[in-house]
């Protein structure tokens, strides 16, 4: 079966299956997942050297260490008999040791030590180096640290490409940085295909003109609360990735209801102005919602970012974090800990509306008749964007499913390709023209 | 004043705790660990009948009579559960950290606001509730007129066909005496769950 057969990326439409098919679910285990540069955690995480955070990379676990030479992705499987290595969420160690015989491996991964180690320097063609945790490769951006088990893989430069201008919009607004509020993850298992939330943030507004009514209203007032319009706002795509947004600043933050937020964020409108150029600085905070392929997504405002983890074809498991300036007054951050948990959190006015709607999207397609009508991705965007010089494919209003067909096309692209040879990224570009 | 009383309610005016306020009330739940006398057997029925009135007005999604309950200085909290090691020195349990619930009353309000609002359609139809309040010990404090009571508890939930969550944990609450029976001062709800094993959280506890 060609993937390409199963989304229509030119109208605009989705073959139910790959919701729902057990062998597809797997061949993007191996094509989409094992291939991609994946989210792992924040800089901030594994800020000195012994402290590690265990998570996931598809459905491999997988420890993320800062060893003496930086920051370290290994399997959490000991290669001896299979075991989980290590079992907290996060900490600070020297070594990993395994549970069922005692293999100790080092922050790099590498076996160190086990029990009895003179049994198998007797054993002949046993050598310890073979027998280390698999190690993916590490790379950052702006903070924010990818890996993948990929050899062929582009750089992770390449693989963001043309997004990582935008994504400054959010990870460079004010100097000095940025950082994982603190705490940990916030994790939550919906039952759906995990593909329905990454598509969800990486083009489509158009739910929260009618999901969220009632989670608006209290902070915003009735039907007031979501002001989503096609003037001054856009849909931007780039190797999968993609992001909508307006320009309104603050937009995604006033539903938070907390008058100090919006007028810290007011009194930073200029600095951020100068630093990032007007187009990206309304960016900041604005009603958007943006996923990096395949699984890693955000939205600009609440700043809650979260991974999508598969498990299995209909079960995911949200990963997030809210992400601050570095600089941000203390008593700023506490404020958007409180904001974007009381609106993207499974406890949030406006995240206990979506879940719902992915659940049953995904369970409807246990009806054989139901999984073989393809759902409508067609809505066309009002325009080509006016604006020159925009990195990527840019398109005008933010009301359209030009993202999300450029997603699955992507999606489409790496199930079918046999090699890296067959899914080549396109060049990045320099901004310029009014885009600065 | 209730959450619903009036249509586009200013929840600005609402009660609200600053984030001193905050803090030094997730301290006080913190440090509650039943060490005060037991209360007298009439206070602890007392207390288990209002547990049975809030519990049933839950159930009933009768949410202003139990807003009614909460004291105007409310800090009510759920805070996220991490594995971690137990040589790990840090708190198992940090008010600054990310939370699932860290709520004043305004926040409260907000929350019914949104039910109230008639456009929340992932609560249309409703779902049952089934809230099941158990263990309770009740402790007094250096004031007469407030007791320190743990409790666990089952929240059953059961929405559409097979929709259904059973989220089990335990509270410590800081009850205050008031004309009439108790007031929620402070609530401190331990999940054991460190991935929440169910898609949402819209009930309360």
């Amino acid at each position: 079966m060609r993937m390409r057969d199963l989304v229509d990326t030119d109208f605009g439409t989705v073959d139910r299956r790959i919701f729902w098919d057990r062998a597809i679910y797997d061949r993007e285990l191996e094509r989409v997942f094992a291939r991609s540069w994946l989210f792992v955690a924040h800089e901030c995480q594994v800020e000195t050297p012994g402290a590690f955070v265990t998570t996931y990379m598809g459905e491999d676990s997988v420890i993320v260490a800062r060893g003496d030479d930086g920051i370290n992705v290994f399997l959490n499987s000991c290669p001896h008999r299979g075991n989980r290595v290590c079992f907290a969420d996060s900490g600070e160690g020297r070594q990993f040791t395994c549970n069922y015989h005692g293999w100790a491996f080092g922050l790099d991964g590498a076996l160190r030590k086990m029990p009895k180690m003179g049994l198998y320097k007797s054993t002949p063609g046993f050598r310890m180096e073979d027998w280390g945790l698999k190690r993916a490769r590490v790379a950052s951006y702006q903070g924010l640290v990818f890996a993948t088990f990929c050899d062929e893989a582009p750089p992770l430069a390449d693989w963001l490409g043309n997004f990582r201008w935008y994504l400054d919009a959010v990870l460079d607004a004010e100097e000095g940085g940025t950082e994982f509020l603190p705490g940990g993850a916030t994790r939550s298992v919906m039952r759906c295909n995990w593909k329905f939330p990454a598509d969800n943030f990486v083009g489509d507004i158009y739910h929260a003109l009618w999901t969220h009514l009632g989670g608006a209203d209290p902070a915003l007032g009735r039907h007031g609360g979501v002001k989503v319009e096609n003037e001054g706002s856009y849909q931007v795509s780039a190797n999968g990735h993609g992001w909508e947004f307006n320009n309104s600043f603050l937009g995604n933050a006033a539903t938070m209801g907390d008058r100090e937020i919006l007028r810290y964020m007011r009194s930073r409108q200029d600095a951020i102005t100068a630093r990032l150029g007007k187009f990206r600085a309304d960016m900041w905070g604005s009603v958007a919602s943006a996923t990096i392929f395949p699984n890693f997504s955000f939205l600009p405002g609440y700043f809650t970012f979260r991974s999508f983890q598969p498990k299995g074809p209909h079960q995911t498991e949200i990963h997030a974090w809210t992400l601050v300036p570095r600089n941000m007054p203390s008593d700023i951050k506490d404020r958007f800990r409180r904001g974007s948990m009381r609106t993207f959190s499974p406890s949030g006015l406006l995240e206990m509306d979506d879940g719902e709607n992915w659940e049953h999207s995904t369970s409807a397609n246990a009806g054989w008749v139901t999984r073989h009508q393809r759902l409508c991705y067609a809505m066309a965007p009002i325009a080509e964007a006016d604006l020159v010089g925009l990195p990527g494919t840019v398109t005008a209003g933010q009301l359209s499913d030009a993202n999300q067909r450029l997603f699955y096309k992507r999606w489409a692209e790496m199930m079918d390709a046999q090699s890296w040879a067959d899914m080549p990224l396109p060049p990045a570009m320099v901004a310029q023209g009014t885009a600065t | 004043m209730t959450a619903t009383a009036e249509r586009k309610p200013d929840y600005a005016t609402y009660p609200r705790l600053t984030m001193a306020q905050a803090r030094a009330a997730a301290a006080q739940l913190l440090a509650m660990r039943g060490d005060g006398a037991a209360v007298d057997d009439p206070t602890l029925l007392a207390i288990e009948r209002f547990y049975r009135l809030e519990a049933r007005l839950l159930d009933e999604e009768r949410h202003d009579e139990w807003y009614g309950l909460l004291a105007d200085d409310l800090f009510y909290w759920m805070p996220l559960r991490e594995n971690r090691f137990r040589r790990d020195p840090r708190p198992p349990l940090d008010p600054a950290a990310m939370a699932l619930f860290d709520e004043c009353k305004a926040d409260i309000a907000v929350r019914l606001g949104r039910l109230a609002s008639n456009l929340v359609w992932s609560e249309d139809p409703p779902t049952r509730h089934v809230y099941v309040v158990s263990n309770v010990e009740a402790f007094s404090t250096e004031l007469p007129t407030e007791f320190e009571v743990h409790s666990s508890f089952v929240q059953h939930r059961n929405r559409s066909e097979h929709d259904e969550a059973t989220l089990m944990g335990r509270r410590r609450d800081l009850l205050r005496r008031v004309e009439g029976g108790f007031q929620l001062a402070r609530r401190l709800i331990l999940l054991p769950q460190s991935v929440l094993l169910t898609k949402n959280l819209s009930a309360f506890f």
